[in-house]
């Protein structure tokens, strides 16, 4: 930490754009993201975070703008930006047909990691996840959360100062997530930079800062405590039989900005004022009325799932609630 | 350095994990070689022919016993009318028909032409021309050989009747075999379809399977990719060059009568034309049937009807000609069977190693530039 060059941030930005000949993926990104972090990049699919982290990663060349990598160009600096970072693609990405083993000594390599050291940190990685008794096992015979497990192994045989992982554990069992998510916490403390873009919110929550991605842009970016700070209303959550329809009648009352469920319990938003009491008698009648009567009412916190539903400009948020009610009553 | 033999080692694990394609690359080759030496044969011999003697004279059947003798004609019918030898040519019974006319061995005692004529099933073209060629010259000869006969008779020296006499003779392949022709030529064919279809297929694959992307960002560089795909398909092709010339050689006796070396550098700079090309397809086509399709394409189009394979490249349209000047195919072709055949050195095959060295070059390069475009 002591030499100029280690001052760069991780990642520096500078109004990057990336369109193709169908739609514009990435427009106009610029932020700076300082080393030690575990950077969330959360939004809907099709909102451009895979894009990003192409062009971060050079695997794809920018339209427009820049951006650094420990102070190296993506543009014209790649060479010196490849041996410091790792990148575990959206889809499984290794040699199916090519052993657990064979996989990181292949990776090893092609990255240029001494015989030695490769075999010295093949044996800590099958360890570090769990992988050493599959060892001679081809990849394509593995579980699901074991090749996510491999990818990141594999990833990390260069030892990157920076990760990028495209959503890490989509399609993996939540017991491997929670074990995926437990040693990306452990190499962050080993002063690994951690870039990841994820669509489950209660990944984003481990992340020490995320950003907010739609159409190519970003919209938000704080702390998972700042986001869900940024959130005005009262949140309640309530208890009934059937949930499903509930939610529906719930997002027809015009004080309500935003339902969801976790579990059976449904998570619901109102307008900040001091009329609370006054929308829990109406959201009461309102479920009575329906048929749905409520068995348990209780104040509640945000989360992120409700910040992102709330915070992002109307017309992006999924589905409008009148249209939705529309849909299922008519 | 490093890098590029992980590649490879990586490529080997690879082909000896997929029995398809080894099956493909050892198997397929023999299977063709076989089929098309003992098949397909261009050979014309012992072609069922019907005889319409209208004649029935010493003169007619001496004629008819030396076209049976020489081999190539087996006489299996003998009819009476022209209805029957119709019959016979639209059963498929025979293929030729040859009629010996009235008064054919009067015409021969008077030292007039006899007349003969020859009917001749088109529907096989190949086997069709050369029965009409070999009918042609057995009766030249046949002709000549009573001529001789009467000038004796006569009391004449026969090598002082003068006139003209021409004699044909067939050089480096003397007895027309086509399989000193084919394998040579197949040899050609198959090490154009599996170097370009495997290559072709190779990075495809890569991009369908998402880790082109992981290559990417590893320090690995274009030409150490492309070198180390080329790599162990260029020593397969080489094993497949050794495997089917020496099948050719000891199962059909076929004759290598050039030089070693000059067949060695010609395979290698044609193996890199057909590598180039392949990666080229590789680099733009956007999946793997795709690539399968365009390498069968090219494969097909130019290596196989293009290349003087099976149609010689004088007698095709002018526009094809062009065509076929441009792929490679057809200088390794000439190359191949000449280093069989006839001999030859650098100095004679010159223009074909000069033309594949161009190709090669041209290729190669045009191939890294869209890689670098695509990436």
């Amino acid at each position: 930490m002591t030499t100029g060059h280690d001052i760069e941030p991780a990642l520096d930005i500078r109004d990057l754009h990336k369109e193709f000949a169908s739609a514009v993926a990435v427009d106009g990104v610029t932020m700076t993201i300082p080393r030690g972090e575990v950077f969330g990049l959360v939004g809907p699919d099709g909102a451009g975070k895979s894009t990003l982290i192409r062009l971060l990663t050079t695997v794809m060349v920018p339209t427009s703008g820049d951006a650094l990598v420990f102070g190296n160009s993506v543009r014209t600096q790649s060479d010196a930006i490849k041996p410091r970072i790792g990148y575990m693609s959206q889809a499984f990405s290794l040699y199916g047909d090519l052993t657990v083993r064979e996989n990181l000594n292949f990776f090893a390599e092609l990255r240029g990691v001494s015989r030695a050291d490769a075999a010295k940190r093949a044996t800590k990685l099958l360890e570090f996840s769990t992988l050493t008794e599959f060892a001679g096992r081809q990849a394509q015979f593995l579980s699901g959360g074991m090749k996510q497990k491999l990818a990141l192994a594999v990833t990390l045989i260069s030892e990157p100062d920076l990760l990028f992982l495209d959503e890490p554990t989509t399609g993996v069992d939540p017991v491997s997530r929670r074990e995926f998510w437990r040693i990306i916490s452990d190499l962050n403390r080993q002063g690994i930079t951690v870039f990841v873009a994820t669509p489950y919110m209660d990944e984003a929550e481990r992340c020490t800062e995320i950003a907010f991605m739609n159409h190519g842009r970003i919209i938000l970016r704080d702390t998972p405590e700042g986001v869900k700070s940024r959130v005005r209303g009262d949140v309640l959550e309530i208890g009934v039989a059937d949930y499903r329809a509930a939610m529906l009648v719930l997002r027809a009352l015009p004080f309500v900005r935003s339902v969801d469920a976790a579990g059976e319990i449904l998570r619901v938003l109102v307008d900040a004022t001091d009329r609370k009491s006054e929308f829990e008698d109406r959201i009461r009648a309102a479920l009575t009325d329906a048929g749905f009567p409520v068995t348990m009412m209780r104040d509640g916190v945000a989360d992120l799932e409700m910040a992102f539903a709330t915070l992002i400009p109307t017309g992006e948020s999924a589905g409008s609630s009148a249209e939705e009610l529309a849909a299922v009553t008519g | 350095m490093n890098r590029i033999l992980a590649i490879i080692r990586k490529e080997f694990i690879h082909i000896a994990r997929d029995r398809r394609v080894l099956a493909l690359v050892i198997l397929v080759p023999l299977i063709q070689l076989f089929l098309f030496a003992y098949a397909v044969s261009f050979d014309v011999k012992h072609v069922p022919t019907a005889v319409f003697d209208q004649d029935h004279s010493v003169a007619s059947r001496a004629y008819l016993t030396t076209l049976e003798r020489s081999g190539y004609f087996t006489m299996a019918q003998y009819v009476d009318t022209y209805a029957q030898a119709d019959k016979a040519l639209t059963s498929n019974e025979v293929r030729v028909v040859v009629v010996v006319a009235r008064g054919f061995g009067d015409s021969l005692a008077a030292r007039r032409a006899g007349r003969v004529q020859v009917l001749v099933d088109g529907s096989e073209p190949n086997s069709a021309q050369v029965a009409q060629n070999f009918a042609t010259v057995l009766s030249r000869m046949h002709g000549r050989t009573i001529a001789i006969e009467q000038a004796e008779q006569r009391g004449v020296d026969p090598a002082a009747m003068g006139g003209l006499s021409v004699v044909t003779r067939t050089w480096y392949n003397p007895e027309g075999r086509s399989a000193n022709y084919f394998i040579p030529g197949l040899m050609v064919i198959l090490l154009t379809t599996v170097t370009i279809q495997q290559t072709a297929n190779t990075l495809v694959k890569e991009k369908e399977q998402g880790t082109y992307e992981q290559l990417l960002v590893s320090p690995l560089s274009r030409i150490e990719l492309m070198v180390g795909k080329i790599t162990p398909w260029a020593i397969i092709g080489a094993l497949e060059v050794i495997l089917v010339s020496a099948a050719g050689m000891v199962a059909f006796a076929i004759p290598f009568r050039g030089s070693v070396v000059v067949f060695a550098v010609a395979s290698a700079l044609y193996v890199l034309c057909t590598l180039g090309l392949g990666l080229f397809i590789s680099a733009l086509a956007p999946s793997v049937d795709v690539a399968n399709l365009l390498s069968m394409l090219i494969a097909i189009l130019p290596g196989f009807i293009l290349s003087g394979f099976v149609f010689p490249l004088d007698s095709i349209p002018w526009v094809l000609q062009v065509v076929s000047r441009i792929f490679p195919a057809q200088y390794f072709m000439t190359i191949t069977r000449t280093c069989f055949l006839k001999g030859g050195d650098f100095a004679i095959l010159a223009p074909q190693f000069i033309a594949l060295a161009i190709f090669a070059v041209v290729i190669v390069s045009a191939s890294a530039l869209v890689y670098r475009e695509r990436a």
